[in-house]
């Protein structure tokens, strides 16, 4: 770690051992989950998940319309404070938002290092589930800034809680597409049959099957960027 | 007292019914001294002494000869035969009474009543518990045979899977006369405190010999054990239909006989739709592709209905419940509209699931009994899927009266009478997740003593030979089958030769629907070779099906099963590889003759 500018925060490149557990109810993902040693090249990481007025101002800027626009903001940005994240948002519109600001969305391993680090921790502030330190079944969303004492050991904050992450991937395995989901959200459904919900650790991942956008799109779902070198 | 006492010469009481002498000896204590075949003078107590009942007081037995007879009761004139004995005791300062009653209401079925009461010294009950020496000569009797099991030469083994709360008899048979008794433990109440159930259970496993039922004494004479004789001078398959009879009066049935949803009787191939994947959904046009997977169905033998699935896994991942999730597919409930148009016009069903777990606290049973009303009127769908429930919540019932075509299916077999009552289709489903299950081929005896209820079977699971199996003990079994895939992102394709099979099976199924699903079907009937199951379909007309299973690993030729000496006897054979049947006689008897190879099922059209 180098220095923060803009809130981005500069990871060094490193190599880590990558191992997730694989969390999709009953089913599997055709995915190597390790462990295995991936490459982490040098990156800037937003400290933040994107915010609402964040992604207004890339609408504001370029005019964005998704081609499908069902369930698009459905949360109603305008309505809610600027420093919550974007949510109700698919891959595809963060893929073109990251793409606006000159970014991408990390990859499932590059999210993982971000918030384990080198030290492989459990949590993104240590290896003791802290509820404190996170939107953990808060009932709602909460500001990105709102849990500084939740940052990884990097300096990112808002990682685990608050809003699960898109990651960069999108998986064929012949039959069906998914893609990667990190970190839990605030919402924390009843049931075992229900998706987990609730601050997830760092070494977890979640199956999204793909299906058409308004499917795509969640009112717990938005995304942060990170900036290759 | 009530009833006369009558004075007995040699201190013998008994009834005799169409087929069965019982006589209890109480001289020197209260001993079962006959219990034979009247027909054939068949014995079925291979000892004389046979206590009828042992009571045992903490760790003490109560001698049976110690027990004071107070009265004796016989009225065996009338049609309703009653006989019984009255006995007391005092042990230590603890005073008990007890009866024994045996009733005969109808003429082949015998009630065996044991009642006791019990004055506890200082009021301070004490563990009683009872043994019934008779019980285990009968147990240990060579020819007794546990519910769904058969003879296999000279061992009994299981052949059936039993998962309601209905309890059948044990039987114990001498083939060589054709008599047959069954035993049952008769209740309804599905729980541990229930001593019946206690004995039900007990009396089918091996060390039954060391049971002691634990009960507990009110002051007034209380059942304690209710026996239920059937009694058939025909064999056991007749001892099968009339305890199903004797279980089935006390049901309410009409709902299965709705004229509106007389389709789900033929609802044999249904597929299970997850939506995400390329079985139906386009990814490049992102749309739901209906008409790919009704062109797919047709490799089965086409498809009757299809459950969309698109909630699980995806419900909590946010706070969007199961009914707005429809909301965010490609043209909301529209496009769902448009898949159910297509479906109808192909002659197919459409159900969609309902998950009870996704029940949230501020709504209640009756909030989505009205969210469904509303999606039937904007879609037109046909059924409700049941999803991890075997029973349906009061609030649904009132939908079958606004659409009275419409269908409940669970995804377990309802266990209980009155969701056996209400539900009125089910899946048969097996096999647990993950854990090395193997698919058996064997009698499932919910769908005996209820044909009038669809099942489709299903092992989500299961693979390659697995996979066969399931196609052989849905033929096995004369149910439908569940197709299912696409297990929520895991593609278990069935193969090409399989499709064909269920192909043929749902041919079979269709065509000789009024057999197969015909209210005389009796599981499990006696085979002339070791190796072979075989579950015998009947309406009662001229016509019959018999299902017969090598469960062996080698071919096996010889006969099958007997069947009635008529003349002009048609035989086809209309499952299964081809195995040569042909009429053969055997002693006085015909029989269905051939070979069938190792682990094969086939189905015989027999036509009198």
């Amino acid at each position: 770690m180098k220095s923060i500018q803009n809130n981005k925060i500069f990871i060094d490149s490193s190599e880590y051992i990558y191992r997730v557990a694989h969390l999709t109810l009953e089913g599997t993902c055709s995915l190597d989950h390790g462990p295995k040693n991936v490459f982490i090249k040098n990156l800037y990481v937003d400290k933040y998940p994107v915010t609402n007025q964040q992604f207004l101002n890339f609408i504001k800027s370029t005019g964005y319309k998704p081609a499908d626009p069902q369930r698009f903001l459905a949360h109603n940005p305008n309505k809610i404070k600027n420093n919550y994240p974007v949510v109700c948002v698919s891959q595809h519109d963060a893929m073109q938002y990251a793409k606006w600001v000159g970014g991408r969305l990390p990859t499932d391993e590059e999210w993982q290092y971000i918030a384990a680090g080198p030290n492989y921790l459990e949590w993104p502030w240590g290896d003791i589930f802290d509820p404190l330190v996170c939107n953990h079944d808060q009932g709602a969303l909460t500001p990105v800034n709102a849990h500084k004492k939740g940052a990884s050991w990097c300096g990112c904050e808002d990682l685990s809680g608050n809003t699960w992450e898109w990651t960069s991937g999108i998986y064929d395995d012949g039959e069906h597409k998914f893609a990667l989901l990190r970190g839990g959200s605030f919402f924390y459904a009843q049931d075992h049959w229900h998706v987990g919900g609730g601050a997830r650790k760092n070494n977890y991942h979640w199956k999204l099957q793909i299906l058409n956008e308004g499917m795509n799109r969640a009112s717990t779902l938005g995304f942060r960027c990170v900036y290759d070198v | 007292m009530m009833y006369k006492n009558k004075k007995v010469k040699n201190k013998i009481i008994s009834l005799s019914s169409r087929d069965l002498l019982f006589a209890i000896d109480y001289e020197k204590k209260i001993n079962l001294d006959k219990l034979f075949d009247l027909n054939s003078k068949y014995n079925f107590l291979k000892n004389k002494n046979n206590d009828l009942l042992k009571i045992k007081i903490e760790n003490e037995i109560i001698s049976n000869s110690f027990l004071r007879i107070e009265n004796v009761i016989d009225q065996t004139k009338n049609k309703f035969k009653f006989i019984a004995l009255d006995f007391s005791y005092l042990f230590k300062k603890d005073i008990f009474k007890g009866r024994v009653s045996i009733i005969q209401k109808k003429e082949n079925i015998i009630d065996i009543i044991f009642q006791l009461a019990g004055k506890w010294n200082n009021e301070i009950p004490k563990k009683t518990t009872l043994i019934f020496p008779f019980l285990c000569n009968l147990n240990n009797h060579k020819n007794f045979l546990k519910p769904g099991h058969v003879i296999n030469g000279k061992k009994s083994i299981k052949k059936s899977v039993w998962n309601f709360h209905e309890y059948p008899p044990a039987i114990i048979t001498n083939n060589s006369k054709n008599v047959a008794v069954g035993i049952e433990f008769f209740d309804q109440f599905p729980w541990q405190s229930n001593y019946n159930l206690g004995m039900h259970e007990a009396f089918l496993k091996d060390d039954f010999d060391h049971y002691e039922s634990e009960v507990q004494l009110n002051t007034e004479l209380s059942d304690v054990i209710t026996m239920r004789l059937y009694t058939s001078s025909k064999g056991k398959n007749e001892i099968f239909h009339l305890w199903k009879e004797n279980t089935r009066s006390r049901y309410d049935l009409r709902k299965y006989f709705r004229p509106k949803n007389t389709w789900i009787k033929k609802n044999y191939i249904t597929h299970f739709t997850f939506a995400y994947g390329k079985e139906i959904f386009d990814y490049k046009k992102t749309k739901l592709n209906i008409k790919k997977i009704i062109k797919d169905g047709k490799e089965f033998g086409g498809y009757d209905s299809l459950i969309f699935w698109h909630q699980y896994p995806r419900l909590g991942l946010d706070s969007t419940n199961q009914w707005d999730l429809y909301k965010y597919l490609p043209e909301e409930l529209n496009s769902i509209k448009k898949i159910v148009e297509i479906c109808h016009r192909n002659g197919i069903k459409f159900f969609i699931p309902f998950k009870p777990w996704d029940v949230r606290s501020n709504e209640s049973l009756d909030y989505h009994a009205k969210s469904l009303e509303h999606f039937i009127t904007k879609t037109n769908i046909d059924g409700f899927f049941l999803d991890t429930m075997s029973s349906l919540p009061e609030s649904f019932l009132k939908i079958q009266k606004k659409f009275p075509s419409f269908e409940f299916a669970s995804e377990g077999t309802p266990k209980e009478q009155r969701q056996i009552e209400q539900l009125t289709s089910s899946w048969d489903q097996i096999g647990d997740i993950r854990r090395n299950y193997k698919v058996e081929v064997e009698a499932n005896m919910f769908r005996f003593v209820f044909p009038e209820h669809p099942l489709n079977l299903v092992s989500r699971w299961s693979v390659g030979s697995d996979k066969d199996s399931i196609i052989k003990r849905a033929a096995f079994n004369g149910t439908g089958l569940v197709i299912w895939q696409d297990v929520f992102g895991c593609w278990l394709p069935f193969s090409k030769k399989q499709k064909k099979v269920i192909n043929q099976l749902k041919y079979v199924l269709k065509k000789f629907h009024n057999i197969i699903f015909g209210s005389n079907s009796t599981p499990l009937i006696d085979t002339l070779s070791a190796g072979l199951i075989c579950n015998e379909f009947s309406n009662n007309s001229n016509q019959k099906i018999f299902a017969i299973y090598n469960f062996t690993k080698k071919n096996i030729s010889g006969p099958f099963v007997k069947i009635e000496s008529k003349i002009n006897i048609k035989i086809q054979q209309v499952f299964g590889t081809n195995s040569s049947i042909q009429l053969k006689k055997i002693k006085k008897d015909q029989a269905l003759y051939g070979t069938i190879k190792a682990d094969d099922v086939v189905l015989v059209h027999i036509k009198y």
